[in-house]
């Protein structure tokens, strides 16, 4: 996996975090995986086609989905229900697609299909390639997975 | 929803406008989110949305005519963000029709619209300020 492929969704996940909530994302450990297992329980897979294919996965704990939706709504949340679930969907979405203007800046053509959302801990999830990359971000208090699973499709 | 000054752009008509538009949108969260029986609150809901699509229309066509008048740069990406939302507005409002009391897709809808205006206003919109140019946009009117 190229660092071209992997710098973009690394860098659009500071960028969002930063601007809608004032959070700066420090890298933890970074290590190359054979499968997805998720053991968080907010899981947000978002398919990219075009030069580059495969998977995003966003792996959320409870405790930080319910905290950044109570953050952006000022309501109180106790469970990962569809309005929650559905709120970190489109945090992923956004990701992901302002992820893409940078891999079109490195000539990668590549688009996003809608985000599929999965709520419970210790889910295995589809590869799209061999090599899957998981990289652990860090705010000032929690801590989420970004699974990254893409092959070059360029013909 | 909360409205906080980090999320001002400096443009006194839009920033008013985007407060609004979060004032009319935690209206709709709130009743959405409420836990009365959605037969009960079915009105309010229709009534909520009602409102607040009408002011997304207003406030859209407003903060595009500043763009244009400022010559801001982003002008096209901007009015085909927009317009992406208005038709995932739209498809909510002929699915929701279909389909009342489907708790599931307003909820599902609620959420997303919840993080994509708090995104829009504190990522694209922010881009506009650099274009203001100092004492404001005057009214050539």
């Amino acid at each position: 996996m190229k660092v071209e492929q992997v710098n973009p969704i690394y860098s659009a996940s500071k960028e969002v975090f930063r601007n809608m909530f004032g959070w700066e994302l420090k890298r933890g450990e970074l290590k190359m995986v054979e499968d997805i297992v998720s053991k968080n329980a907010a899981n947000v897979t978002i398919g990219v086609t075009g030069d580059i294919k495969g998977v995003f996965l966003f792996s959320f704990p409870e405790n930080m989905a319910l905290d950044i939706v109570r953050e952006m709504s000022g309501m109180e949340f106790n469970e990962i229900d569809k309005f929650v679930a559905s709120a970190m969907g489109e945090l992923a979405n956004i990701i992901s697609g302002n992820a893409m203007n940078e891999y079109f800046q490195n000539k990668y053509n590549c688009d996003i299909v809608p985000p599929q959302i999965s709520v419970g801990e210790n889910k295995t999830f589809s590869s799209a390639s061999d090599e899957v990359l998981k990289i652990n971000l860090k705010t000032s208090d929690y801590s989420f997975d970004l699974y990254i699973s893409v092959n070059e499709n360029k013909q | 929803m909360i409205w906080k000054d980090q999320y001002r752009i400096g443009v006194k008509e839009i920033d008013e406008q985007h407060e609004e538009l979060f004032n009319r949108l935690n209206t709709f969260l709130k009743i959405v989110k409420n836990d009365q029986p959605l037969e009960e609150k079915m009105d309010k809901i229709e009534e909520t949305f009602a409102f607040m699509e009408e002011y997304v229309d207003v406030h859209f066509t407003a903060e595009e005519a500043i763009q244009k008048k400022v010559g801001y740069p982003g002008y096209e990406a901007h009015h085909k963000i927009h317009e992406k939302f208005e038709k995932d507005i739209l498809d909510f409002k002929k699915e929701f029709e279909q389909d009342k009391y489907n708790e599931d897709l307003i909820m599902a809808f609620s959420g997303r619209v919840l993080t994509w205006l708090i995104n829009h206003v504190t990522g694209e919109d922010q881009n506009i300020a650099k274009y203001i140019p100092e004492g404001g946009v005057k009214d050539e009117s």
